[in-house]
């Protein structure tokens, strides 16, 4: 597999290599990545016992894990506990929009100056390299454990992201409305209000919503930590090897994801597409591939 | 539209149906906010801490020792390559068995489709602490994790994108009497490769930053180093390798930023 990534990028859309080159270059890009990925096999002290006996092992666990032990997490509340995992989503959410709002109009350069830009930009960037449970483990000596440390660390964490995602829908806006403001007399601010939000503010709101789609995985995880959620029922079952409770646990969650997912992702659709439109094919995999790797830089 | 003056357009009232979204949609969050016990006063109150004086000053002679910061620091990295290695390899095949274009057979790919949302709904640190448990403490659960994990993601993406591929040079190869698999391979991998470099090197950013939290469940890496400081309230480590961590990721995200530029 190795060998056809590398491959891969010998095709660009540039102009092709004379052959002898374009295959020193695969083979050579091929090299690199088969030999960082030999250092890393090494580092990670895999030996051939360990190797053989994990398919063994992992489908040991697995078969205990049936039929799961439903009745058992209910009594313990998971219900509840899956919920809360939601509302720490959501909360978070809203505090990353809130907060993300107004930084975002500060970063695009098409509104702001650059010496606000700057800052700014590094801020979200900082932010983005933190992770979650990373936010969590240091706000809960400083709001104790519990829901609310978790829902502070995704909050946080959220403007990162939220920001450069709006930071980026504020740049691709047509500047007439702007111009047509300032020629009128308009302030900075009226020129935000009426000529960018109109226009940005359905990408955005399909941006935060997707972001609650992820932040519902991610306070899952929060709880694994305790900072509130459905993860330390996962986690104190599997410490005791409970598996067929880990299970139901488990099929909760992913039950839950998948509606959240199912539900937002048809809200985003009308949302961008409005009431009556249609989109077209082409547009779904481009919505994908802006809104979860940020390509179009 | 003769008239400008008088003929101000009267602002159209809410409909019923928007008014009753947006209320329920506060009711929710008021009571959600009630659920995790939410406070503005932590807002300000938490400057005021005094834990923060634990984070200062930072410790750079313990974060920069070989032993300590440095080697799980690698071990991270590691996982992250192992792990983009293999779920991206994996994803390859799967990603083309996953699309109607080129997998006709409407189970193939629609079972193909369902297996891989599952997997994908599951949070990776779930994985972690699932493998953890399975088949050991370590960086070898770790990496297994993170492979089903990037396998997920990128599946997602990649799939997405041979959906839209053209299907001209798909048909073409067709029609010229070629069997399946060469059909696929001549007429739909050289449009969606670059695509596919494009994404292998955003999985690879998005398992650096995985990687350095799967330690926090016991699956190797950075993370087993912080969750030993923050039970001794080392505050002022975990910060020194919290900036490290920062430069690492920066350094590989810009690297990854310019790649992607020439590919896409």
């Amino acid at each position: 597999m190795t060998m056809t990534t590398a491959t891969a990028t010998g095709i660009t859309p540039r102009p092709p290599l004379p052959p002898r080159e374009a295959r020193k270059r695969r083979w050579g890009i091929a090299l690199v990545l088969i030999l960082a990925t030999l250092w890393s096999v090494s580092g990670l002290n895999i030996t051939f016992d360990r190797l053989v006996g994990a398919p063994g092992d992992a489908w040991a666990v697995l078969r205990q894990m049936v039929p799961p032990a439903f009745a058992k997490v209910y009594e313990r509340g998971v219900v509840g506990k899956i919920f809360e995992s939601v509302y720490i989503a959501w909360i978070g959410t809203i505090i990353g929009a809130i907060l993300s709002l107004p930084l975002a109009f500060l970063a695009a350069h098409n509104v702001a100056p650059g010496w606000v830009r700057t800052p700014v930009r590094q801020l979200f960037n900082a932010i983005r390299a933190v992770p979650e449970l990373i936010l969590a483990v240091i706000f809960i000596p400083i709001t104790g454990l519990g829901a609310w440390a978790g829902t502070l660390a995704i909050g946080i964490h959220s403007i990162g992201t939220l920001g450069k995602w709006a930071t980026e829908s504020i740049e691709s806006i047509d500047n007439g409305p702007i111009e047509a403001v300032q020629a009128t007399g308009g302030q900075w601010v009226s020129g935000m209000r009426w000529a960018v939000i109109p226009q940005v503010m359905p990408t955005i709101t399909s941006y935060w919503l997707f972001r609650f789609e992820i932040n519902v995985r991610a306070s899952a995880v929060l709880g694994m930590i305790g900072a509130g959620g459905v993860g330390s029922e996962l986690v104190s079952h599997l410490v005791f090897r409970d598996f067929p409770a880990a299970c139901a646990v488990l099929l909760m969650t992913i039950t839950v994801v998948l509606t959240i997912d199912t539900v937002s992702a048809a809200v985003r659709r009308r949302i961008i597409r409005g009431s009556t439109g249609t989109g077209d094919e082409a547009s779904r995999s481009t919505e994908a591939l802006v809104d979860l790797t940020g390509l179009k830089r | 539209m003769t008239d400008i003056a008088s003929t101000r357009p009267t602002r159209p009232r809410p409909r019923i149906r928007t008014l009753g979204i947006t209320l329920a949609l506060v009711a929710f969050t008021v009571f959600a906010a009630r659920e995790v016990s939410f406070s503005f006063s932590t807002f300000w109150e938490v400057w005021s801490n005094p834990l923060w004086e634990k984070f200062w000053p930072i410790p750079w002679e313990w974060v920069l020792d070989g032993d300590n910061v440095i080697r799980p620091l690698v071990e991270t990295f590691q996982i992250a390559v192992v792990s983009t290695v293999i779920g991206c390899g994996l994803a390859l095949p799967i990603s083309f068995a996953m699309s109607p274009l080129t997998t006709p057979n409407r189970p193939t790919h629609l079972i193909s489709r369902a297996v891989m949302n599952v997997v994908r709904a599951v949070p990776d640190l779930f994985w972690a602490k699932l493998l953890v448990t399975a088949i050991g403490i370590g960086a070898f659960a770790g990496s297994w994790a993170l492979s089903v994990f990037s396998l997920a993601v990128m599946v997602k993406l990649f799939s997405e994108t041979i959906d839209s591929a053209d299907p001209g040079p798909l048909e073409a190869a067709r029609a010229a009497g070629g069997r399946h698999t060469p059909v696929v391979r001549t007429g739909v991998l050289p449009t969606v490769l670059p695509a596919y470099v494009a994404y292998a090197l955003y999985v690879f950013e998005l398992n650096i930053r995985a990687s350095v939290v799967l330690g926090l469940v016991g699956a190797g890496g950075i993370g087993r180093v912080l969750e030993a400081q923050r039970q001794f309230f080392k505050f002022d480590r975990i910060l020194g390798i919290l900036v490290l961590i920062f430069v690492i990721v920066w350094i590989v995200d810009q690297i990854s930023v310019a790649l992607r530029k020439r590919l896409v």
